[in-house]
């Protein structure tokens, strides 16, 4: 169950421990290159031999087509998405990969072999563990490969691209956005990808930054509008003040315990968490870590760059920050979280307990009654987006409690598994729908500006297919059964209550006399986790109502500019949210094998 | 189950065909999908009503019928992990009701047949019915639940597309309204879930959960864990998860004080909205009463006993007093629906066999009048253009189908002998009755449900008399009208509306043909799970 194969950097199964990333980086390279390639020759001097070296010149003629950024970053984050899903397919391996092992045989084990986890003792004491592939990890990277190909194929007709028939290498730089923009794609999907696999918290940080700095460009990239620029400056400087304080609280985690190893860094908070107390130092860089990771889930209150980035961002882009970088940031609160701050000590109850409660319910309450007064249907879902976060971060709450019976013994852990697959399931199915409205919201936005509610007008008239299609993300979002985020909420609810009831089960055979004060208090994190799917009600219900019984605007006639990459997206995203509603089954239980691989101790009790 | 299926994806398949054609083409389309719908309703109707005469035996008696046991029965597995399966079955409690939709189905599309928009508007009353017999055949909570809230799409579309003037308003309410009951119901669901203890699993468990959905094994479960004095899952827990189930069916009821949004959905909707919503999906709330709270907490509703009678009371008086005082046609129709849902909350709060049977028949005697009383106010509407009380005097000499329709109609609301509404009143008074000496308290408490029925009467034949009879000249149309004849209502509605009629009677006269079912479940019930819980408590037979 839980063997991993330790390997070096450049080792002989490195390739095919890290082959999407590696498609990433080959990717990144062909996306740099190919659009230069073309007939320069080199005269050899004296003679009148002329040699080709092919980088500039008159570029070929397909090689001068301005899409080919899109399509070359397309078919890298597609084929990274496929190999990503082979090896869920073909059996998943587990890999960890360190920055260096020991040549000989210790214990009777070679090193690189297969190794019962906990087998860190064949390290040479240097010897750091850098980056692991687990079905966790794997799950994360579908989720970013996946909503980033997406959001790369709907944007194919968003950015301007000029004339063609130049095939000088000077018509790149009247280009030179398209190229840009999908290398930005590519660096964010790697740095969150760095994220997901990140097994040290240098490596996590350096991951971190490489996607939010990418993120950043990238929502400042829609500078035609006066609200691009302007969301793209916030989201910078509040994104990097984050940024900063998270890196503070790594530095006092490392002052605290001389390591960034996860894996030691969570040895020594048991230990300093024992009966003796709890020392203030690892808890105010825990406070500074979980600043730096709210604001990438964008948890209240750290929240109010959100609305604006989302604004002003192009909408596949910020259908990008509402899913990917939200995942990221939910990676970056599980690793802290749950194995760093673990939750196993004495009475099980983790120390961050009231703390992130308390977030949750601010979070998701906060984000659905500011959904409600906003007129601006991308405003609507970044705070739509603030609410899902608090949603999920009730389920990491509700982790938090996981053994807090001590009747629990022997079987707790199932209640830890099921909450981290529903956030899990939440993650992916969030991918289809949200991804979905702002691809939506994306069409209408290549016609003109969508920051009135009103711009949704009539949209079941100009273009039936596309409200349909929103229809379906709107009530996904809202949870209404038998759509995919029903279930995903059905879940976190399902998740969360388990945990609270606990063992009571156990306690109704002895007869014991039970109220709901017995359970633990987290139940009523899911009470008012349902109370705000309701609320939610209000604002998704106001954009299916404008779509379907207002009359077009004055000057928004007809159908909508075509462009059938991004319908073939939205297409696609329709198809997951309902399918995984009605057949959830498969994906229930890939996000529980992710789950189980994320902490043995769960799986083990 | 055909039942189920059928319907919600014939609807879908048109409805995605239309929406991908063009303006002409679709109206060219409405009169095929319209037939096409009215005769596969009318085959739904067919296959229940054999399935009546199959299984439910002859009209002589039902001695097949037992507690928690189900025809028909289906499953499949749905999520293996979570332990959802689409399992489906009928009994004693839930086939009235679904024979009543497929009956409903096709009188109200003949009832709307020209309702504009027809390519969309049949289709979703089709898929309305889809879910409607969804909710009452599914034996699986999470099914159940999802059928539950699937009803509210097609309502709120209704509603919203083919409404009147504050539509908006009023769908919107209606749907965030009953949205937010039944997320506290899935709450309670989920924590009656999972306080089934996994390591004793019961059948159809999840491989993940190790706990089930399944409706008749929960009720097997909980029967033995309430015996002997025991409260399954422990009293103060049983009373929580039971109020926060109950609120969901109380909100769909609807009982005061959670009925507001029912009036704004019936004036605002459209009639073919209205017959539906009245007919069938307010019946949801107390099938959702008898078929989950009541079969797995009769401590709890003994306890909430008198709350629940209260809360019918409540409603059926305030219902008519409100009655007394509308101006508008629909919205006093819509209030005796609140008041005729406070007689079956009375029924069920007596915890009487006879009680409880009659609240099963009330729910079906309402589920054929209702829709009538609205069928007559959306004729109202089409003709006369106004729904005001006395807009439209004298209909009896100028529109006689219509006047008779609607005298009709209003008698058997108000519970005239021989119509089905005045059997199912006449046994909740006489429960009613059984409780008070049961419960020692003086009879004189009947005089208020009996005054009501008085109130009833009164408002009914007020408005009768302010439409039918009063004034009447011929020469001189009402303002609405715009001095334009005066049609009377066309031959379609004439025939949704005799049909209705017919059943009235039919049920009135012989309710047997209902009632022994109820009867014998409500007393199957009492015998299997009621008596031997609670012993001898005062609300016994």
């Amino acid at each position: 169950m839980s063997e991993v194969t330790y390997i070096q950097p450049f080792d002989d199964k490195f390739t095919t421990a890290l082959l999407p990333e590696l498609i990433l980086v080959a990717g990144l390279f062909a996306l740099i290159i190919i659009p230069n390639l073309g007939k320069a020759t080199f005269r050899v001097p004296g003679t009148q031999i002329r040699l080709p070296y092919f980088l500039g010149g008159e570029r070929y003629s397909l090689i001068s087509n301005p899409r080919l950024p899109g399509w070359i970053a397309v078919t890298t984050l597609v084929l990274a998405f496929v190999e990503v899903m082979m090896t869920f397919e073909s059996g998943l391996q587990r890999y960890m990969i360190v920055s260096e092992l020991l040549p000989t045989t210790i214990n009777g084990v070679t090193a690189g072999d297969v190794l019962v986890n906990g087998g860190s003792h064949i390290l040479p004491s240097g010897s750091k563990e850098l980056l692991l592939i687990n079905g966790f990890s794997r799950l994360f990277e579908m989720i970013f490969f996946g909503a980033i190909s997406l959001a790369a194929i709907a944007s194919m007709n968003r950015l301007q691209s000029f004339d063609s028939s130049d095939r000088s290498t000077n018509a790149l730089y009247n280009n030179r956005r398209q190229a840009d923009f999908y290398i930005l794609l590519l660096t964010a999907a790697m740095g969150m990808a760095i994220v997901a696999l990140a097994q040290d918290l240098f490596v996590l940080f350096l991951g971190l930054e490489l996607a939010s700095f990418s993120s950043y460009v990238l929502v400042a990239f829609h500078k035609e509008s006066k609200e691009g620029t302007e969301g793209g400056m916030k989201y910078f400087i509040v994104g990097s003040v984050a940024s900063g304080i998270g890196l503070y609280g790594l530095s006092m985690l490392y002052l605290w315990a001389g390591t960034l190893q996860l894996g030691e860094l969570s040895v020594a908070f048991d230990a300093a968490m024992a009966p003796q107390g709890s020392p203030a130092l690892p808890l105010i860089a825990l406070g500074f870590i979980l600043v730096g990771f709210g604001f990438k889930v964008s948890a209240a209150p750290f929240h109010f760059a959100a609305p604006d980035a989302y604004a002003g961002a192009s909408s596949p882009v910020a259908g990008i920050l509402a899913t990917a970088s939200k995942a990221m940031g939910i990676v970056g609160l599980t690793r802290m979280l749950l194995i760093v701050a673990s939750p196993e000590s004495n009475d099980g109850s983790a120390i961050w307990l009231v703390a992130l409660g308390i977030l949750s319910v601010v979070t998701m309450t906060w984000g659905n009654i500011a959904a409600l007064g906003s007129d601006n249907p991308k405003r609507m879902l970044a705070y739509s987006s603030v609410a899902h976060a608090g949603y999920m971060l009730a389920g990491l709450t509700a982790i938090g409690a996981w053994n807090w019976d001590p009747k629990l013994a022997g079987h707790g852990g199932d209640a830890a598994i099921m909450v981290m697959t529903a956030i899990l399931f939440h993650l992916v199915v969030l991918v289809c729908f949200k991804l979905g409205a702002f691809l939506v919201l994306s069409i209408l936005e290549s016609e003109g500006e969508v920051s009135k509610m009103s711009s949704l007008r009539g949209l079941s008239k100009r273009e039936p297919l596309l409200a349909v299609s929103m229809f379906i993300f709107m009530i996904s979002l809202a949870g209404v059964p038998p759509m995919s985020g029903f279930m995903s909420k059905l879940l976190m609810i399902m998740g969360i209550v388990k945990v609270a009831i606990g063992n009571m089960g156990d306690a109704l055979s002895n007869g014991d006399i039970l109220s709901i004060g017995d359970a633990h208090w987290v139940w009523w994190l899911a009470l008012i986790m349902v109370l705000n799917s309701a609320i939610s009600m209000f604002y998704y219900l106001r954009v299916i109502v404008t779509m379907y019984f207002h009359e077009p605007e004055g000057d928004r006639q007809g159908p909508l500019p075509s462009g059938w990459q991004v319908r073939t997206a939205i297409f696609a995203c329709v198809i997951a949210s309902v399918f995984f509603g009605i057949n959830a089954d498969g994906l229930i239980e890939l996000c529980e094998m992710a789950a189980n691989s994320l902490n043995y101790s769960w799986a083990s009790q | 189950m055909p039942l189920v299926g059928f319907p919600i994806i014939a609807s879908l398949i048109i409805m995605g065909t239309i929406s991908n054609v063009s303006e002409e083409v679709r109206e060219k389309l409405v009169n095929p999908i319209r037939w096409a719908i009215l005769l596969f309703s009318l085959g739904l109707l067919g296959l229940t009503t054999a399935m009546f005469y199959n299984y439910f035996g002859d009209l002589n008696g039902f001695e097949g019928i037992a507690f928690n046991s189900y025809e028909f029965t289906a499953r499949y597995a749905w999520v293996d992990s979570l332990g959802i399966y689409w399992s489906v079955g009928l009994d004693a409690l839930s086939f009235p009701m679904v024979w009543l939709t497929t009956l409903l189905l096709p009188i109200t599309i003949i009832a709307t047949w020209d309702e504009k928009n027809g390519a969309y508007y049949h289709p979703l009353i089709l898929l309305m019915g889809g879910a409607l017999i969804g909710v009452f055949v599914a034996l699986d909570l999470f099914m159940f639940y999802v059928f539950w809230e699937l009803t509210l799409i097609p309502m709120f579309f209704l509603i919203l597309k083919w409404g009147g003037e504050d539509r908006k308003y009023a769908a919107q309410k209606f749907f965030i309204y009953t949205f937010t009951a039944s997320v506290v119901m899935l709450l309670g669901l989920v924590t009656l879930y999972f306080l089934q203890n996994p390591l004793e699993p019961l059948a159809y468990s999840g491989t993940l959960t190790g706990r089930t959905f399944d409706i008749p094994e929960l009720v097997n479960y909980s029967y033995h864990a309430n015996m002997n004095g025991n409260w399954f899952l422990g009293a103060s827990m049983q009373k929580i998860i039971f109020a926060m189930l109950m609120l969901g069916f109380l909100v769909k009821l609807p009982a005061v004080p959670f009925h507001t949004w029912l009036p704004d959905a019936h004036v605002q909707a459209p009639t073919g909205g209205s017959m539906l919503l009245a007919g069938v999906m307010l019946k949801m709330g107390a099938y959702g009463m008898f078929r989950l709270p009541i079969a797995l907490f009769p401590h709890a509703l003994e306890y909430f006993q008198l709350v629940l009678m209260t809360i019918g009371m409540v409603s059926l008086i305030w219902g008519s007093i409100v009655c007394l005082g509308q101006t508008n046609l629909k919205k006093m129709v819509a209030y005796s629906s609140v008041s005729h849902m406070g007689v079956i909350c009375i029924g069920i709060a007596t915890m009487q066999p006879i009680g409880w049977a009659a609240a099963l028949f009330m729910m079906f005697a309402h589920g054929i009048i209702s829709p009538h009383l609205f069928a007559v106010c959306g004729a109202f509407k089409h003709h006369y253009h106004s729904m005001e009380i006395g807009s439209m005097r004298g209909m009896a000499k100028h529109s006689p189908w219509l006047a008779t329709s609607m005298m009709f109609a209003w008698m058997a609301s108000l519970g005239l002998p021989l119509l089905a509404g005045f059997v199912a009143e006449l046994m909740v008074l006489i429960a009613l009755w059984h409780f008070l000496v049961a419960e020692g308290w003086s009879v004189l408490w009947m005089v208020g449900p009996a005054l009501v029925l008085a109130v009833t009467a009164a408002y009914y034949l007020w408005s009768m008399q302010r439409t039918i009879f009063e004034g009447g000249d011929e020469t001189q149309p009402p303002a609405s009208m715009d001095g334009q004849p005066i049609p009377d209502i066309a031959n379609h509605e004439k025939l949704a509306m005799f049909v209705l009629a017919m059943f009235t009677i039919l049920f009135g006269v012989m309710p047997w043909i209902a009632l022994d079912m109820m009867n014998d479940w409500s007393i199957q019930i009492f015998e299997g799970l009621i008596m031997p819980i609670l012993g001898n408590f005062n609300g016994g037979v």
